[in-house]
């Protein structure tokens, strides 16, 4: 025996793995994505035409939590970030939030990563819902009223309801599912164009600019319902976790066997996720795609368990629409893109490349 | 001590698939379902692991209704090993075998559990994949999976589709050891839906064959195979040979060649 034997190759393959490899990298990602989260945030309420220091936001928000004197050079600083900026960039978290964890469930129930929860046409009825409102009012109930919020809620609702009835009592398959959005999609875009062919001209704009999508004439309002329905969702979603991976990679059939109740999960989990887009189209317009990349970028991340997949879909959600609204607002400044075109840009060749670079076993 | 399933009838719309189909697996026994297809095999398997409901009939294992059972603990008694077939969503063998424990854990699974994982990977020879992605596997690891999945669900029942149709010789055969083998350290009882009437005459203590929904032969696979019945059941002339080896089944024309 000699000092320079190496060791004994087999002993590589056949040594036990370390314990649990896999799993102890994910609660640290987790961490790292909220804090980059919450750094992201902050700084995107620094940008913008307003010159205003990560310093001066810290300043603000302290103020406007705790109290204090407001010195009279800071006043419109202060009314910059807190009524302007902050509420614009939480709303935009919040609604990016709720659009990715929709995404997630709608994936993992239906078993497939190119769906979202406006695959089911609820997107295209509430933008409906909301043309209907603005044309029936004259054009004077602007994308910030009550009377379209309800009226881009009650459609979406009741369109998802009907197709989910459906879904249930022809025991459809989720390819039925997605084939029957489809054509609710077609059907509700055409009734929004035929509806934008009779209005005039100030209808119309007031029409167009609520498709586009945007989070242009945030309020601490809208931040506080879209938000409290993101927050609300991402423990109840949690909870239902376990239930859904066994749905997600072992199938209806296995997952049944697995002792899960999966026609009860499944109706109960496409509500919580038609809610939350619903919720946000009323409020933003619509934005698409990330309810589709949020979650595509957080399986790249974290992997596709979705004990962490939601929590870190929420962030993903969530940042890349404060991102995209963020260049929205900065790169043709003092013009304001919204953020709906800007997140589109963004995600159809993540879209695209996502569907070229699809693994062949799942055909 | 015994899995029983009594009268239990089921059809898709007005096609009627079992009509009336009992049978009696002895705890520990390994039991081949038998039949050409359409015959029903699986949707019986599919009906003992609750994944499909029969229109009339009972289910029960150590004379407890598993029909009338929670879902959660109707799993922690029966598991079931589909055919494998590709996942929408990238996931380690682990995590895989993992989904095994979802009738026994909450939303974290302990370390008890993930014992149980790692054993059950082991057993089925999966050891050196533990984090591999299950699409990176062969047909035959992945099916082997989806035992392992079954193992650490720790059922006292395990009924298996067609396990081995889309697999090689020596996988096959694999299978059926590794099956045999849990039935008779563990008394687990096994129901498996086969094709191969030749492995399941050599593996199995019980061969049943459906045809047309209904049960035509039952017994131990020596007395249960009969050339006429069989050459009926599957419209082709067949010989059934009992030597030292067994019982062997092979086509006449096979024969004449």
């Amino acid at each position: 025996m000699t000092l320079t034997q190496t060791p004994p190759r087999e002993a590589a393959p056949d040594a036990p793995p370390p314990a649990r490899p896999a799993w102890r990298g994910r609660p640290a990602v987790l961490w790292a994505g909220t804090v980059l989260a919450v750094l992201v945030t902050g700084w995107c309420v620094t940008a913008g035409t307003a010159d205003a220091g990560p310093a001066d936001v810290w300043q603000a928000v302290r103020l406007a939590v705790f109290g204090g004197v407001l010195r009279e050079d800071f006043a419109q600083t202060y009314s910059i970030i807190i009524n302007l900026r902050l509420p614009r960039v939480l709303l935009a978290f919040a609604a990016g939030a709720a659009l990715s964890l929709a995404g997630v469930v709608m994936q993992g129930l239906l078993r497939n990563p190119l769906v979202s929860p406006f695959t089911l046409g609820v997107s295209p009825a509430a933008a409906f819902g909301a043309a209907l409102a603005i044309l029936l009012t004259g054009g004077s109930a602007g994308s910030g009223s009550w009377l379209v919020i309800g009226s881009a809620l009650g459609t979406a609702l009741a369109v998802s309801a009907v197709v989910l009835g459906l879904a249930s009592a022809k025991a459809m398959s989720a390819a039925t599912l997605l084939l029957l959005g489809i054509a609710l999609t077609q059907l509700f875009e055409a009734m929004t164009a035929a509806l934008q062919f009779v209005a005039d001209e100030n209808t119309l704009q007031a029409i167009v600019r609520w498709t586009f999508g945007s989070v242009n004439d945030a309020g601490w309002q809208d931040v506080t319902v879209v938000g409290a329905f993101a927050l609300a969702a991402l423990p109840l979603l949690l909870w239902y976790s376990r239930d859904l991976n066994a749905i997600a990679f072992a199938g209806d059939d296995a997952a049944k066997s697995l002792g899960v109740n999966v026609t009860a999960v499944r109706v109960g989990l496409i509500v919580v996720s038609v809610v939350l887009a619903a919720v946000v189209v009323s409020f933003c317009g619509v934005i698409g795609f990330v309810g589709l990349v949020g979650p595509h970028i957080a399986r790249l991340a974290i992997g596709a368990d979705h004990r962490y997949l939601l929590p870190f879909s929420f962030l993903t959600g969530g940042l890349l629409l404060v991102i995209a609204d963020t260049v929205g607002r900065t790169v043709l400044a003092p013009s304001v893109i919204p953020v709906g075109i800007v997140v589109a840009f963004i995600g159809a060749p993540v879209f695209i490349n996502l569907i070229l670079t699809r693994r062949g076993a799942a055909q | 001590m015994s899995l029983d399933v009594a009268s239990v009838r089921f059809g898709y719309r007005r096609t009627p698939v079992l009509e009336g189909v009992d049978l009696r697996v002895a705890e520990g026994g390994f039991c081949a379902l038998l039949g050409p297809n359409g015959s029903g095999k699986s949707t019986l398997t599919k009906i003992i692991a609750r994944v499909l409901t029969p229109a009339a009939g009972s289910v029960s294992f150590h004379g407890r209704d598993l029909l009338a059972a929670p879902r959660r603990e109707h799993a922690r008694v029966v598991a079931y090993v589909p055919q494998s077939g590709p996942a929408p969503f990238e996931q380690t063998v682990r995590e895989a075998v993992l989904l095994g424990r979802t009738p026994h854990i909450g939303l974290r699974p302990t370390r008890r559990d993930r014992d149980i994982v790692a054993a059950a990977i082991d057993r089925l020879g999966l050891g050196a994949l533990g984090d591999r992605p299950m699409s990176q596997l062969s047909g035959g690891q992945a099916q082997r999976v989806l035992i392992a999945r079954a193992l650490a669900q720790e059922p006292r029942v395990l009924l298996l589709d067609e396990p081995t149709s889309a697999l090689d010789l020596r996988y096959q055969i694999e299978t059926l050891q590794i099956v045999r083998s849990v039935t008779r350290e563990e008394g687990v009882t096994a129901l498996i839906a086969i094709h191969d009437l030749n492995h399941a005459a050599h593996f199995c203590d019980q061969a049943v064959l459906l045809d047309g929904g209904r049960v035509v032969a039952d017994g131990p696979p020596a007395e249960a195979f009969d050339a006429a019945v069989l050459s009926r059941v599957y419209g082709l002339d067949v010989r059934v040979t009992r030597g030292e080896q067994g019982v062997e089944v092979r086509p006449s024309a096979l024969e004449a060649a």
